[in-house]
């Protein structure tokens, strides 16, 4: 059995004390720990950011890639190795602003891993820039007259793609947070766990306290996720109530099990044959 | 009796004329005769003005030659562009419709002759038999390269496309054409290839397990030809997103332990360059193929330039080992990139080939003999038996000679972690200065050992005083120039250099020491001239650059050096 413990990782953090970060860092461990999966049998890819960061604290084989560019290089990873479980870490920023091609097509693809967009609404290693999800109006130092452009819904985008596993999670309910990231790791596909996360140095308005006073977990309220047209009504809920919890799941088909060549096995399993070549040289 | 002729298929896009030239090539090719060929095009799919142009011999040829033999006009404009062209005794080939009024044209009632076989559509096939016939080329060669060319489409097709070349063959059966070759050896001297089909079987043979990529001329055919080729094999070709995805995937697959490649042109290239960095620092093996066409930014996208030496060597911020290769014909292109996968895994760097539009589009004949497939493939990857304590386990361990022991992710119980920062030996960030110096200086120990793995440049007429450098696919043209003027009496050779990065300095100094260096190169600064003084202190005497997008011609670099000889 796999115990808590040995994710313990000897590295020094380096997020702000009483930062979100920390209760998705816990969660995940024991998302990990309630399924038995190893350190040595996880890959956690992650882009530039504060929560780009999080691989480097907890024991786990990681790649700490580009801004941006964490999907493709775990895209590319799982069609290397499609036994691989992977987890990747992402911010606001990072996935939904200078990733976001990437984004889209990684839902659109349907690659099977599990993505965790720690979504404070502000830019926080560059310090306190407006971000993709900023609410409009929202003033930082970079943007002093508000936010004029609108805000990134990555629920909606995702469900208009196609995304079957679409969910919302809070650092405030680390409980269900890890149950979203569980289910996450179980669906066969991409799943999508948007996570609101305080950011106690940057940002002044989306605080802890706004967050509480508005989530509600759709779990509790009987809510089925199995419906497209409820999914996208509640993807469209932001302001005085917020839902949380998986809004949409269906089962599918995922990238790696649609293409024939890899049925007889990963990429990385196969043997090199030299008489194939010699067969297509020999054709031309 | 030997000869040398040169035959110009030209017309609008969408007239076929690349169909027509391949089947001319192909029965050509098929039937013992050495032959190169060059694909003309504009960025366009209809309209505008296109050539394919195959030259034949009964020596080998390498490159395209100026003066024309048989031009077959499929429109009046080639007729008016290239009349100009022709050598003495050569002849033009038209349709009637078109050119009953000119008359310096051999006329064939294309249309006429295509509905009788079948329909209008088989007007090319027509004229490329009236062209075959003038030839002189044997019909039965001709008959098997439709057969085999048009078999998927059905028994219909081929035998209204045979007819149709029957029709065309017969149609100029009277015509005497002075020039025609001897068809003596119908012994095929080689296979027909063009420059990506090279590089996407070198890929094959070095096994390269995905090929991620965004389409952009002329870089999109070395994924057609291995999208064509990979049923076999366990290799996926995946159009992605965008260029940084590319990169970045195959990035990802190398890291989880597959090799792994990209192609583009100069313009994907930029935007893969960060991703370039992060294999850099990563130590992860990358190959990419910059297919070039001249620039910046849009350029001439469906033309040939050599413009981005000095970027893809210097290519992203910062500092790190890569290799650069610059293959001059098909053979060099598929031993380059199964050498650029070896020793990309081999060294734990990202490998950069430069070829470019002329190479990658145009035909050669290339030596069966020069296909060589590894037997088997080495892995340079190690697992926890290898390790005496896998839990202990560095990724980026100092190592004397700069190569870290290299594990794959969730293969065992060594934890494997990479990071774009700069990193501890175990893969963590680090800040550290003492630490960056260190692992800057790991990363650059590599350099010396890379360097020896490569071949110097190859040399023709070494001893001469003159010596011609050039890099990647003027090769064919700049030998055949180096013949023109030793012909002439000059004291004159050449170097190629299509091992190019990290530069063999040593072995150029000696090779180039005292003599007077001319560079012949497509782009407009000099770049591989800059590289030699950079590199060895050597200055060259001048250069002949070519930046029109058209290829080199060997009659025209023969010309402009003898006129600055003068």
């Amino acid at each position: 059995m796999v115990d808590i413990k040995d994710y313990d990782c000897a590295y020094e953090n380096k997020w702000c004390p009483g930062c979100g970060n920390f209760s998705i860092l816990s969660s995940m461990k024991e998302a990990l720990v309630k399924l038995d999966i190893s350190p040595e049998q996880i890959l956690i890819v992650s882009g530039i950011g504060q929560a780009a960061k999080t691989p480097h604290f907890l024991k786990c084989n990681m790649f700490h890639t580009l801004h941006g560019r964490a999907l493709p290089i775990a895209t590319g990873a799982k069609v290397a190795n499609h036994d691989l479980t992977i987890l990747v870490n992402s911010g606001d920023g990072d996935c939904y602003g200078e990733g976001g091609n990437h984004f889209i097509s990684a839902v659109r693809r349907n690659i099977d891993l599990t993505l965790l967009v720690h979504n404070n609404q502000v830019y926080g290693l560059t310090k306190g820039q407006a971000s993709p999800t900023s609410d409009p109006g929202m003033i930082t130092p970079l943007q002093p007259s508000g936010v004029i452009s609108s805000s990134f819904n990555p629920l909606a985008v995702a469900l208009s793609l196609g995304g079957g596993f679409v969910a919302r999670g809070f650092t405030g309910d680390p409980e269900q947070l890890s149950g979203l990231i569980q289910q996450g790791i179980m669906y066969n596909g991409f799943a999508l766990i948007d996570i609101l996360q305080p950011c106690i140095s940057f940002n002044k308005v989306n605080t802890f306290g706004w967050y509480k006073k508005r989530v509600y977990d759709l779990s509790k309220e009987g809510y089925a996720p199995d419906s497209f047209e409820k999914a996208i009504q509640l993807s469209m809920e932001w302001g005085e109530k917020i839902p949380t919890g998986i809004l949409y799941k269906k089962e599918g088909v995922s990238f790696t099990e649609r293409i024939e060549t890899l049925k007889s096995g990963t990429l990385l399993s196969r043997e090199y044959d030299p008489m194939a070549v010699e067969k297509v040289i020999g054709r031309i | 009796m030997g000869f040398d002729l040169s035959i110009k298929v030209g017309g609008e896009a969408g007239q076929g004329i690349q169909t027509v030239g391949d089947i001319i090539a192909a029965v050509c090719g098929s039937a013992g005769m050495y032959l190169m060929a060059i694909n003309d095009f504009e960025s366009r799919v209809r309209g505008g003005h296109s050539f394919f142009q195959i030259r034949i011999s009964d020596t080998c040829v390498n490159a395209p030659s100026l003066e024309i033999s048989l031009l077959l006009a499929l429109n009046k404009r080639t007729y008016e562009l290239h009349k100009g062209e022709m050598t003495d005794g050569g002849m033009i080939l038209g349709d009637s419709e078109i050119f009953s009024e000119d008359k310096d044209v051999t006329c064939v009632p294309a249309n006429d002759l295509a509905a009788k076989a079948g329909g209008k559509i088989f007007s090319n096939t027509v004229m490329a038999g009236a062209c075959l016939s003038l030839l002189g080329a044997p019909f039965e060669v001709f008959r098997k390269v439709l057969t085999e060319r048009f078999k998927s489409k059905g028994s219909d097709i081929v035998e209204k496309n045979v007819t149709a070349a029957r029709l065309g063959y017969d149609a100029v059966e009277d015509t005497d054409f002075r020039l025609a070759p001897e068809w003596t050896s119908l012994d095929s001297k080689g296979m027909i290839i063009n420059g990506a089909q090279a590089v996407a079987l070198g890929a094959l043979a070095g096994d390269c397990r995905l090929a991620a990529f965004y389409p952009m001329s002329p870089a999109t055919s070395v994924m057609r030809y291995l999208t064509g080729m990979a049923e076999d094999f366990p290799i996926i070709v995946e159009q992605v997103e965008d260029e940084i995805a590319a990169v970045n995937m195959i990035t990802g697959a190398s890291f989880a332990g597959v090799r792994a490649m990209t192609s583009t042109s100069g313009g994907g290239f930029c935007l893969m360059v960060e991703g370039l960095g992060l294999a850099g620092i990563t130590e992860t093996p990358i190959v990419i193929v910059n297919a070039q066409r001249p620039g910046p930014a849009t350029g001439l996208p469906t033309r040939t330039a050599q413009g981005d030496l000095q970027f893809v060597i210097n290519a992203s911020q910062d500092e790190f080992p890569r290799f650069v290769f610059a293959p001059g014909t098909p053979e060099e292109a598929f031993q380059l990139t199964i050498k650029a996968f070896h020793l990309s895994q081999k060294y734990q760097v990202p490998a950069i080939i430069l070829t470019d539009q002329h190479l990658h589009d145009s035909l050669f004949i290339a030596d069966r003999g020069a296909f060589n497939i590894p037997r088997e493939i080495e892995r340079f990857i190690i697992n926890d038996s290898d390790m005496e304590n896998p839990a202990e386990y560095k990724r980026f361990a100092f190592a004397s000679n700069g190569i870290s022991p290299r594990a794959l992710p969730c293969m065992g119980k060594a934890i494997v972690r990479a990071t774009g920062n700069e990193h501890t030996e175990d893969g963590h960030i680090s800040e550290d200065a003492e630490n960056r110096f260190k692992m800057v200086n790991k990363r650059n120990a590599k350099i010396s050992r890379m360097v020896s793995e490569l071949n110097p440049p190859e040399a023709l007429y070494a001893d001469s005083r003159i010596i011609l450098a050039e890099w990647g696919s003027p090769k064919g043209a700049v030998r055949e120039s180096v013949d023109i003027m030793r012909d002439d009496g000059l004291d004159v050779g050449c170097l190629h250099f299509s091992e190019l990065w990290p530069f063999p300095a040593e072995e150029v100094r000696k090779m180039l020491k005292g003599k007077d260096i001319i560079t012949v190169e497509q782009n407009s600064t000099s770049q591989l001239s800059r590289l030699i003084t950079e590199q060895t202190g050597i200055f060259s005497k001048g250069s002949v650059l070519r930046y029109d997008g058209r290829p080199f011609y060997p009659e025209d670099i023969a010309e402009e050096i003898k006129t600055n000889m003068e």
